[in-house]
């Protein structure tokens, strides 16, 4: 006989027609070594509590259907073994399962996929063919290893939303353009056979769009096919200061990093807003800038700021560099 | 009320190249998918070996006939011959398009489409992205769909087809989502709803969903399904979730080991070894475990699969995903420990009837994809012919489909459909019903996998014959437990239930009115080819709520009847 536990199954509940806010379940359950926590769902579902929602499909790590929370971690239900799982649990034997964050909840486990959806298309996440219809299919493009390694990986993407769950900018800007959607924009900007990467590229460089990315990097952490994901924001980013918004927010944000550092070795943060948005949007910020001064939470001027000890090094990185055409 | 030009229900590889190639055709159609999931969550996303196509990029000396050839021979002689021909012959130019449209196939060193060799087929022509090709395919036409506007109506679920002397007048569907029954009233309705191999339940290799909703629809509607009586199994499922472990364990030396200790395959194929045909594979498995030299376990008998002495740097580097897969769904790890298998059904023949231009015998209903019998693989389908079979007749339906569509008269269904079916849903969630949908389920995987499995024989057929009008009759009493509107799954999951066990009878009632071994249907009662009695398609008909089988002829072309060996 294998290695058996009871385990309870810690449950976000929610129906919106009966339910004024949502609860815990507590269900408890004896399972062998070897079950998937998507296993554990089905018979809970089959055997204790038919109504309980969730949403799953192919149960092979590829459909991308059970993203979950799983003691507060995104990931694929389907992927994830129970006993591995206990290890991670705060409460012994004790396996917290919720819905996917920054999505809006339709019930228990399910939550509404559709802004992804009008993202995809907001951002053209298609191959836009070089050819017209009546030449498709009469002959193929040749495709070096090069090329093809540039956005092979990208193509592992599920759309599971695990990154999108993750990330941290859509939790402040549901707007934002999200991992995923940033990853397939690049898969589609680096392929030879789009035809529209200047226009995808001006949307995606724009407000809520590459350059609001912070850089916290959860979306590579979470990724269930180990994507790196920020591989493809960095590229889109360098696109897009070689193109088509030079003069864009973020790319003037990222060009008054890169001064600082090479002045001073660190952040003037007191002239960054100015030199990132101008004079006139800034306005609309004093409130908040008043409250900083009251608070004491103005960073210095510059003329204030001296260079760090040994920036010589710092600059010698930058002159490397430009050697290196970067 | 709104009127479709054209419905396609159905968002896998078939539906949405049809739907794409409609829109490519007559952009001004009015055309929409009805899918039960998100499109890009499809079954198409878990082929993972390839498309066939005789490119000769990898073989300079294929040709397209010797793909048909290849194909029909795999077929064990039941395929029609001019269908399979279309296969053959559209088949590189819908790999090209996919390619022109950025699907990421692997590639030869020249920059063109790689091709590897696959079972059955004569030459290496096997197009394929690493061991994701199905996955890259279906994102490739749900991004051309979201390109071209394509209407899509995602989490609805497909209840009825509707006709009028003999016409097709649309469907209706449940809002998942909404819990409201819809109606979709279109002058050409495509059904591309997958496959129904999952009616061995807990052993099948299938996603949750390949329940065969449009093959159910299609019977209940008044036409005929075909071939039913055809399932594929793999030799190696996992023992747990009949998850498939790819045929490349075995190549990379794998060996299949029963409880006593022994390599069994020298029993049955002394020189090939573990790497014999994967029916006679499946059927040796099948003979150890029947004969008491499998493993015993409370989830069920299973044998080894013993990668062990392969040594971790091996299966490491070359056989990454099975062990994921191993560890992932049975919590063992392939380099310590045998990874414990059994044959699992994974891809269905049967289907609905149709032409070879998709065409069913109701006017304006089209079927396509693993729902559709057209028929190509016959008793037995190739590796990399059933993706290969989505393309090809989605891009064919779909181009026929948007040149009729202008020619038709336009449609209606009343109204008084929705009652009906909200009062059969009502009548589910009564407090005088009783029987659990999972107990159901659970015992018609179970009789199907015991009786209609590998090996068949009259007895065991006429128990699941039996088995399965007892689990209908108990059906009528099935209880939905949720009588909420928003995202009933429960209420789904019953639903489902309910076409695979009309499923369910027809593949049974095939296989015994079969009295013949061909292809994926061995009966240890009738062990030979009987092509004076049995060259001929199986045809089922639902007529007063009885199921009648009936048989139609094969077409033939230039290729006669052989004897079947490799």
């Amino acid at each position: 006989m294998e290695e058996q536990k009871e385990i309870s199954f810690r449950i976000y509940r929610y129906n919106p027609h009966f339910d004024k806010k949502p609860y815990y379940d507590n269900i408890r359950i004896t399972l062998e070594k070897g079950i998937t926590v998507l296993r554990a769902l089905n018979f809970i579902k089959e055997n204790i509590d038919s109504k309980l929602t969730f949403r799953a499909f192919c149960q092979a790590g590829i459909c991308g259907s059970c993203g979950l929370k799983i003691n507060g971690v995104s990931k694929l239900a389907c992927m994830t073994q129970v006993f591995k799982e206990l290890e991670d649990s705060k409460e012994e034997n004790v396996i917290l399962i919720e819905p996917l964050n920054n999505f809006t909840i339709m019930r228990d486990l399910v939550v509404d996929m559709d802004p992804l959806v009008e993202k995809l298309k907001y951002y053209y996440s298609w191959v836009n063919p070089k050819m017209p219809v009546h030449e498709l299919g009469k002959k193929e493009y040749l495709i070096s290893e090069e090329k093809f390694q540039e956005y092979d990986q990208a193509t592992d993407c599920i759309l599971c939303a695990s990154c999108v769950s993750e990330c941290l900018m859509m939790e402040v800007n549901p707007n934002y353009i999200s991992p995923a959607v940033l990853l397939k924009s690049y898969r589609m900007n680096v392929d030879e056979r789009d035809s529209m990467q200047k226009t995808r590229l001006k949307k995606v460089t724009s407000d809520g769009g590459v350059w609001d990315c912070t850089h916290c990097y959860k979306c590579v952490e979470h990724c269930v096919k180990n994507i790196d994901i920020m591989k493809g924001i960095q590229g889109l980013r360098n696109s897009g200061m070689k193109t088509v918004s030079k003069r864009s927010e973020g790319a003037k944000h990222a060009k008054a990093f890169i001064t600082d550092i090479k002045r001073k070795g660190r952040l003037v943060e007191f002239t960054l807003i100015t030199r990132t948005l101008g004079f006139i949007k800034p306005i609309f910020m004093l409130p908040m800038m008043i409250k900083m001064l009251l608070r004491r939470r103005v960073p210095p001027p510059s003329f204030m700021m001296s260079e760090i000890p040994r920036i010589e090094k710092v600059r010698k990185i930058f002159r490397k560099l430009k050697k290196k055409n970067f | 009320m709104k009127q479709y030009d054209i419905v396609i229900v159905g968002g896998g590889g078939a539906g949405l190249y049809a739907a794409m190639e409609i829109l490519n055709t007559d952009i001004s159609l009015n055309i929409a998918v009805i899918s039960k999931i998100y499109p890009n969550r499809s079954h198409t996303s878990a082929a993972q070996g390839g498309a066939n196509a005789a490119l000769a990029n990898k073989d300079k000396t294929d040709t397209i006939e010797k793909h048909i050839f290849d194909t029909i021979k795999g077929s064990d002689y039941l395929a029609d011959q001019d269908a399979a021909s279309i296969l053959c012959e559209e088949a590189p130019r819908v790999i090209r398009e996919l390619e022109n449209l950025g699907t990421p196939f692997s590639r030869m060193d020249d920059g063109t489409i790689a091709q590897r060799p696959f079972g059955g087929a004569s030459s290496p022509r096997c197009c394929y992205c690493a061991d994701k090709t199905g996955h890259t395919i279906l994102q490739t036409l749900y991004e051309q769909c979201l390109r071209l506007g394509v209407k899509f109506y995602n989490e609805y679920f497909l209840i009825s087809i509707e006709e009028n002397d003999g016409v097709c007048q649309g469907i209706t569907a449940l809002n998942i989502q909404s819990g409201e029954i819809e109606i979709f009233p279109a002058k050409i309705v495509i059904l591309a709803t997958g496959g129904y191999a999952k009616a061995y339940w807990n052993r099948s290799s299938n996603a949750a969903g390949n329940t065969g909703d449009g093959i159910a629809a299609a019977l209940r509607a008044g036409v005929p399904l075909k071939d039913m009586e055809f399932v594929q199994f793999h030799p190696t499922g996992l023992r747990k979730s009949g998850l498939l472990v790819t045929e490349g364990a075995r190549g990379e030396g794998g060996y299949l080991i029963n409880k006593n200790g022994d390599r069994f395959m020298s029993n049955y194929a002394p020189e090939k070894m573990e790497l014999g045909p994967r029916d006679l594979v499946s059927r040796s498995i099948e003979t150890e475990i029947n004969e008491g030299r499998g493993f015993d376990s409370t989830a069920g008998q299973y044998i080894n699969l013993d990668l062990t002495h392969l040594g971790a740097e091996l299966i490491t580097k070359r056989l990454p995903q099975i062990r994921e897969l191993s560890i992932s769904f049975e919590g063992i790890d392939p380099i310590d420990e045998p990874i414990p298998i059994r044959p699992t059904a994974h891809y269905s023949m049967g289907g609905i009837d149709t032409d070879k231009t998709g065409r069913t015998i109701m006017k304006g209903l089209y079927a396509i994809g693993e729902c559709a019998c057209v028929s190509v693989h016959g008793a037995n389908r190739l590796g990399g012919n059933s993706l290969l079979e989505i393309l090809v007749f989605g891009k064919i339906a779909g181009h026929e489909a948007a040149l009729e569509a202008k020619s038709l008269n336009s449609v209606s269904i009343s109204n008084s459909i929705i009652d009906k079916h909200k009062k059969y849903f009502r009548s589910l969630m009564q407090p005088s019903q009783y029987e659990r949908y999972g107990v159901i389920r659970e015992e018609m995987g179970t009789t199907l996998a015991e009786n209609v499995g590998i090996y068949r024989t009259e007895k065991n057929l006429i128990q699941a014959i039996y088995d399965i009008k007892k689990l209908i009759e108990r059906f009528k009493r099935v209880k939905v437990n949720d009588t909420s509107t928003v995202f009933n799954t429960n209420l789904v999951n019953v639903l489902e239930l309910r076409n695979m066990l009309n499923i369910a009878l027809a593949i049974s009632a095939g296989a015994y009115a079969r009295k013949e071994s061909r292809g994926s249907h061995s009966r240890t009662d009738y062990t030979k080819r009987d092509d004076v009695n049995f060259h001929k398609h199986t045809m089922f008909t639902l007529s007063d709520g009885n199921l009648d089988v009936s048989y139609k002829p094969v077409i033939m072309g230039k290729y006669e009847l052989e004897e079947r060996t490799y």
